[in-house]
């Protein structure tokens, strides 16, 4: 404890004390809250991508968001999440907007469903609070689907397009699944 | 059956509770409890119970005895009785050094419950010897804020939620106090303490309420996460028969009760009450306790006169301050109003608004 | 542009619902104390997962929910180095007024210009879809309001500059010994037209806030 209040300075002021007592409620771990997950590799992440994005060119653009939806790495690291995020909002990106409802809904309907949307709703709000890293990186921004060029031009304007494709999804998401699934982002301590 | 509605006044109810007759009724507001008569078919104020210098978090009258325990965020709890001078307080010794936040009477009404912000939950007890109210308390494996409790009908067991996103079921076994409880689905030796059961759902959000089923077989509860989950237990040290969990479209629910074994009626922050049924094999939503459906038609047959006239004289044409629920704001505290235990006929409900309403189910 | 306006502010919307459902919440820290859980920040339990809504790098929401209170920061939109100057001017005189706007916090968080902190107690008094209502409000006068001083800004500009030009330009024997002389003038023109930016700014800011007061957003 000695070496702790010597290394704040010396300025006994401003020593927090609640951090210094191991029982105090500043100290809640709450990483204990969250199901243990296993650790997922970078790599598998990546290689899970390249599978979604061969769905997505087949066409399949539902079948592709389901997988990337049911197959989240809670378990992955920061960058692994990214590489995901990335992947998800291509997906995002390549469904017109007239069939993002019909979607939606059916993959509300199926079973678990409500789940998948609110792992889609963590998404879109990580895609907003994450957009300049993904605007700014063009190496995430996919080739086949056209859109990464309209991201890139797009890009001086602080990744507007890719925004707006977002807020759509999302104004579409909580039409079907409420504001309960903006409450469970809010809640939910596994983070994506 | 149109709902009842008293509104009492413009502040927020933390929580409330009727006398057996349903003739008077006790409601926090601030520092002070109220105790309100039903005259005709309103209520009016006929006392105040005056003691505790923080907002009152609680309020629980004892059926069968008439005492009223209250409970606040300034630590203490008293209990009420009745004397020819008026309501006379007794300090209860709660030991505690955050915030009480309610509290509930054992059906035996020779225990109460008190959850408190010091991350345990004092069990109280009157002590003949000492003619005082003392308490024992429940510590190991809370770790936050102490929600919401509800006994079991054995009066022994007891469940509690928590901010720490649990919700557990707890032994309150006190020797003298209580008789030795039949072994059930929850635990056969229960020594004060024991904890029976410790559950948290999948996102781990803020336990609002917690609530026994009417025989004690089942526990359900609403957490921040706008689910209602509810647990079966199978045999005492072995995980649950099921654990069914409803993730709703609504806003987080606040508070439940059992109206059967295979009905919840849950309100919260939608400001509406909810119905929700089924079993162990799964739960699901069943519709809002309000007809709602009428009044929305009557909204959109406007005229173009009356719209015009509202234009002129608000600048608006729908007034969108009020809203098309009966409660106003969140609803804090649904209570059984009538009906026995296995099939509740009538709830109460209180709410931020000031209001209490009587639903007929 | 205005076609992402829309959602983005429905976006704004529900998420502020969801994350104003709050409850009278005493501290466990502090012995009798009831405190916004999002300023002590001393359980982290208490505290949810922030959201950010945004619309593109320039205009975005940061929400951050807790037990008993949200923190609801917002970034102005600002084109220029003119739009700078007036988001700043504007927001520090509403900012010094925090305590007539209920809900307004003294200091932005950090890369915002303007934070509000709503409590429980608001909720309490105030209708929760009027409060939301009011900051959705608030975010579409603000862009508005900006744009419209700065076209004043202009407009007050180009007449200065014009009034004080024009007598210049008919002394043509200025041009016969030496163009310096005009370059020299045009200098202090436009320090004169610096300083007379700040007045409007800050005489058009008295005007201006009234009718955010008047706001009602009580029920």
């Amino acid at each position: 404890m000695t070496t702790s209040i010597a290394a704040g300075g010396g300025n006994w002021r401003t020593i927090n004390i609640d951090a210094l007592d191991p029982d105090s409620p500043y100290n809640f771990d709450v990483s204990a809250l969250a199901p243990s997950v296993d650790p997922v590799s970078a790599a598998d992440v990546t290689s899970l991508g390249t599978q979604i994005r061969q769905l997505l060119r087949g066409g399949d653009a539902e079948g592709a968001l389901r997988g990337a939806l049911e197959s989240v790495p809670y378990g992955a690291d920061a960058k692994g999440k990214e590489t995901h995020l990335g992947t998800i909002i291509e997906i995002l990106q390549s469904i017109r907007q007239a069939e993002m409802s019909p979607i939606l809904q059916r993959i509300y309907a199926s079973d678990g469903g409500v789940e998948l949307l609110d792992v889609l709703m963590k998404y879109i709000y990580k895609g907003m609070a994450q957009h300049t890293s993904v605007a700014a990186k063009p190496a995430i921004q996919p080739q086949p689907t056209g859109f990464s060029q309209i991201s890139g031009r797009s890009g001086g304007e602080g990744g507007g397009q890719a925004m707006s494709v977002l807020l759509s999804w999302h104004e579409k998401l909580v039409e079907i699944a409420g504001t309960g699934s903006i409450v469970r982002v809010l809640t939910d301590r596994r983070t994506v | 059956m149109a709902p009842e509605v008293h509104h009492l006044f413009h502040h927020s109810i933390a929580d409330h509770s009727f006398t057996p007759d349903r003739n008077t009724v006790a409601v926090t507001r601030d520092n002070n409890v109220e105790l309100y008569v039903k005259s005709g078919k309103s209520f009016s104020l006929k006392d105040e119970l005056r003691g505790h210098d923080k907002t009152v978090t609680g309020v629980d009258i004892a059926p069968n005895s008439g005492k009223i325990v209250t409970c606040a965020q300034d630590r203490n709890a008293y209990v009420w009785e009745p004397s020819s001078t008026g309501w006379k307080p007794t300090l209860v010794l709660l030991r505690i050094d955050r915030a009480a936040t309610c509290v509930r009477w054992s059906p035996s009404e020779t225990k109460f419950a008190v959850g408190s912000g010091a991350r345990l939950i004092p069990i109280c007890y009157f002590e003949e010897e000492n003619n005082w109210w003392v308490s024992k308390h429940i510590k190991k494996p809370i770790r936050s804020t102490v929600t919401s409790v509800d006994w079991h009908p054995n009066s022994v067991l007891l469940a509690a939620g928590s901010t720490d996103g649990h919700a557990r079921v707890l032994s309150t076994f006190i020797k003298g106090v209580d008789a030795r409880p039949e072994p059930s689905a929850w635990g056969e030796r229960l020594p004060f303490n024991t904890v029976c059961g410790e559950f948290l759902n999948s996102t781990a959000g803020w336990v609002h309420d917690v609530a026994f089923s009417p025989s004690g077989n089942a526990m359900a509860f609403t957490s921040h996460d706008s689910s209602v989950t509810v647990v079966y237990p199978s045999a005492p040290d072995q995980p649950p028969k099921a654990v069914v969990s409803v993730a709703t479209q609504l806003l987080p629910l606040t508070t439940l009760l059992w109206t059967s074994e295979s009905e919840i009626i849950a309100a919260g922050y939608n400001c509406e009450a909810y119905r929700l049924s089924g079993n162990e094999g799964g739960w699901q939503l069943a519709g809002s306790l309000e007809a709602k459906a009428g009044r929305a038609q009557d909204e959109r047959e406007e005229s173009a006169l009356n719209m015009f006239r509202q234009m002129d004289l608000k600048g608006k044409t729908k007034n969108d301050t009020v809203l098309n629920t009966t409660h106003q704001n969140t609803i804090s505290t649904i209570r059984v109003h009538a009906g026995s235990p296995e099939s509740i006929s009538a709830i109460s409900s209180s709410g931020v608004d000031g209001r209490l309403v009587v639903w007929n189910l | 542009m205005s076609q992402s306006l829309r959602p983005y502010l429905q976006c704004v919307r529900s998420s502020l619902t969801a994350a104003l459902s709050l409850s009278n919440f005493a501290s466990q820290t502090s012995e009798r104390h009831n405190v916004p859980e999002i300023e002590a920040a001393s359980s982290p339990e208490l505290l949810l997962n922030p959201l950010t809504v945004s619309r593109n790098e320039n205009e975005k929401v940061f929400i951050e929910p807790s037990v008993n209170s949200v923190r609801i920061s917002i970034k102005i939109k600002q084109a220029d180095e003119i739009e700078h100057i007036l988001v700043h001017k504007f927001t520090r005189f509403l900012t010094q007024r925090a305590e007539h706007f209920f809900i307004l916090r003294r200091k932005p968080v950090k890369g915002y210009d303007i934070s509000f902190l709503v409590t429980n107690f608001h909720t309490e008094d105030m209708l929760k879809h009027k409060l939301v209502d009011f900051i959705i409000q608030f975010m579409e006068e603000v862009d508005k309001e900006i744009s419209e001083m700065k076209l004043f800004l202009n407009a007050r500009a180009r007449f200065v500059a014009e009034s004080f030009l024009t007598p210049v330009s008919f002394e043509s024997t200025l041009f016969a010994d030496g163009s310096h002389e005009i370059v020299r003038l045009i200098g202090q023109s436009l320090e004169w037209l610096r300083k007379s930016w700040h007045y409007d700014i800050a005489t058009s800011l008295h005007a201006m806030p009234c009718h955010f007061m008047t706001m009602a957003i009580y029920c």
